[in-house]
């Protein structure tokens, strides 16, 4: 946890208990961790959306485009294929943009994930423009009237321009109506300013965390939920396609003190 | 987040504050950065502790004044976290020689196993990778093309669903064919709660196979779990050294910092990017002046 957060919470904890008078230790102890858990409740819904991704869906034009993006390794491909599970669960349609036409075997991956889910998927040739990937994707969404089109892109690094440039063609191509931010919540301080570099580059709507059931107790989540000025909207908690779940501050605040 | 040393450093060496203030000033400074990236907050406090202690114990040769001493009794005390120093001894001490590689989801497992057989094949080592990844979606089609692309051979067992297996039965037929070098690339897993049986498996891979060295493969944006991460590999199959990755974002490693701390196992290598030949032999020292301010230290070190 960042120390700024930390020093939140202390200066609540602080504002609420000096001076109480309390009577026995029990009612003490309480005092504390329910003092604790408002003040993470706080922090936690601070930028949290009520707003339901699966209604925004339903109400949207077709196809809605979703483009989910990140630095390498922290699960976009493994979430691109939970989302997909879950908006065939909810009845949407969907077909998959394979644009990472980098790391080796990202075809393979996302193709093996596409089949086992039964889902369309349009592949890209390695060392081949990501942006017209997208695009044929989405012509292909429009021709099928398919609802939903997931966009999987390479992993990069803020330091890398080349890359920072390719994802802005692939933005401006697609035209997503979501842009996704994946975070691995097993990061550190260094989340923050992985957020911070695509906020500049092309902007997001939404952070999913990936990686949480590594870490029961959160780790960066609550400082994420603080400092970033979007919502986390999904969490992932294993490898498999159930796996993905709401972000609930209720829950997570729970979560946090057990 | 590390560069914050640095200007402590710089801050230090210049002011005009009374020592002892300064002293105190440029611990609490070295404390704020160091947990601000991801160094475990015990490590930090045992760190400075330390720091302290010889403060008060010795006394500053004649040939540096007494803040320049301060900062070099610093950066021993770092470059003594991160191994001293000497830089790793990255050739195998005896032949043939089994490598296994471990790690937490997307760390870089696979394609740090490609670029350690790259390296070793170009000094000249006739290498073989195995692949014992069952779980991700085309782990072992990853590992084959980084192969294909290096000339090095893949062992494999495609739709095979036992791990143990496939890397006991990898390793035994790459010795037989008298490879010198082996690299066996593993799932990535964490070892919590659903997971204890993926540590479980890590374990009798390790154990059925018997590497001469396990590598716990590290992301440098890893944050405070890293200690409790390492400490539960090391627990499960003695973690012989350490590889850091994505040494080319951003983050500088001090999550890194506290595995090495649980595992007691030193950096070997530090990924600097996703190509293949993107890895570097870890210096300790140029790590640790890089962490200071490379040129104030060096004018220190150099007065010795
Ligand atoms: N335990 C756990 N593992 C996860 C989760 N999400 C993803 N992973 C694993 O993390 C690893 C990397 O996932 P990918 O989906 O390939 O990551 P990526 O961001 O697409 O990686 P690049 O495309 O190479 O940048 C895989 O082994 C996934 O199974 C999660 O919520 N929990
Ligand atoms: N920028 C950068 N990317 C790296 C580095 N090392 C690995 N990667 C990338 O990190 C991502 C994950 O790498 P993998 O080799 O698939 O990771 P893994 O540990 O094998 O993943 P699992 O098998 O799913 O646990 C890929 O996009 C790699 O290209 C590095 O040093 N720098
Ligand atoms: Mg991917
Ligand atoms: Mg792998």
């Amino acid at each position: 946890m960042s120390l700024e957060v930390t020093d939140m919470i202390l200066e609540d904890l602080k504002r609420e208990l000096i001076g109480r008078r309390v009577s026995r230790r029990e009612d003490l102890e309480s005092l504390v961790k329910n003092s604790l858990k408002r003040s993470l409740r706080e922090i936690l819904k601070k930028n949290y959306n009520e707003t339901d991704l699966i209604r925004l869906i339903r109400d949207s034009n077709k196809p809605f485009i979703i483009i989910f993006f990140g630095v390498n390794g922290v699960g976009k491909t493994t979430t691109i294929a939970k989302f997909a599970w879950m908006l065939k669960r909810n009845g949407f349609s969907v077909i998959i943009a394979a644009a990472d036409t980098f790391r080796a075997a990202a075809q393979e991956q996302l193709a093996l994930h596409a089949s086992k889910l039964d889902v369309p998927l349009v592949k890209g040739k390695y060392g081949g423009d990501p942006a017209s990937v997208a695009y044929d994707a989405i012509q292909s969404a429009k021709s099928r009237r398919v609802d939903v089109v997931l966009i999987d892109t390479a992993g990069r690094m803020h330091t890398d321009k080349n890359l920072t440039e390719e994802l802005k063609r692939v933005v401006k191509v697609a035209k997503p109506n979501m842009k996704i931010l994946v975070l691995d919540s097993l990061a550190g301080q260094d989340a923050l300013e992985q957020a911070t570099y695509f906020e500049k580059i092309v902007g997001y709507d939404m952070v999913i965390l990936t990686k949480v059931d590594a870490d029961s107790k959160g780790g960066i989540v609550l400082s994420l939920a603080y400092k970033l000025n979007k919502p986390v909207g999904y969490v992932g908690i294993g490898q498999d396609y159930e796996s993905l779940v709401k972000f609930d501050p209720e829950w997570f605040a729970e979560r946090l003190l057990s | 987040m590390l560069e914050g040393i640095r200007d402590a450093v710089r801050k230090f060496l210049g002011g005009t504050t009374s020592y002892d203030v300064a002293v105190d000033e440029f611990i609490k400074d070295l404390q704020k950065a160091l947990i601000s990236s991801d160094v475990q907050v015990k490590l930090v406090f045992s760190l400075t502790n330390k720091i302290k202690e010889r403060l008060k114990k010795e006394s500053p040769p004649t040939s540096l004044e007494r803040r320049e001493w301060f900062i070099k009794i610093v950066y021993d005390e770092l470059s003594s976290l991160f191994g001293g120093d000497k830089e790793p001894e990255v050739n195998p001490g005896s032949l043939p020689y089994v490598i296994m590689l471990v790690g937490v989801q997307g760390t870089g497992k696979t394609t740090t196993a490609g670029k350690l057989a790259y390296f070793y094949k170009k000094r000249g080592y006739k290498v073989a990778l195995v692949g014992a990844d069952v779980y991700r979606p085309a782990a072992l089609e990853q590992l084959m093309q980084l192969g294909k692309q290096i000339g090095v051979p893949v062992y494999g067992e495609p739709g095979e669903k036992d791990a143990v297996g496939i890397a006991k039965r990898g390793v035994e037929k790459l010795l037989s064919e008298k490879y010198e070098l082996i690299i066996v690339d593993t799932a990535g897993r964490h070892g919590y709660g659903e997971e204890a049986k993926l540590l479980e498996e890590m374990k009798e891979i390790y154990e059925s196979v018997k590497p001469n060295e396990v590598i716990l493969v590290i992301d440098a944006s890893l944050g405070q779990k890293a200690y409790d991460l390492a400490k539960r590999f090391h627990e499960a199959s003695k973690v012989g050294s350490i590889i850091i990755t994505k040494m080319d974002g951003t983050a500088k490693g001090g999550g890194a910092l506290s595995a090495v701390v649980a595992t007691g196992a030193p950096i070997k290598f530090i990924g600097t990017g996703e190509k293949i030949d993107e890895l570097e032999v870890f210096n300790p020292k140029r790590f640790v002046a890089r962490v200071l301010g490379m040129g104030d230290v060096e004018a220190i070190i150099e007065k010795i």
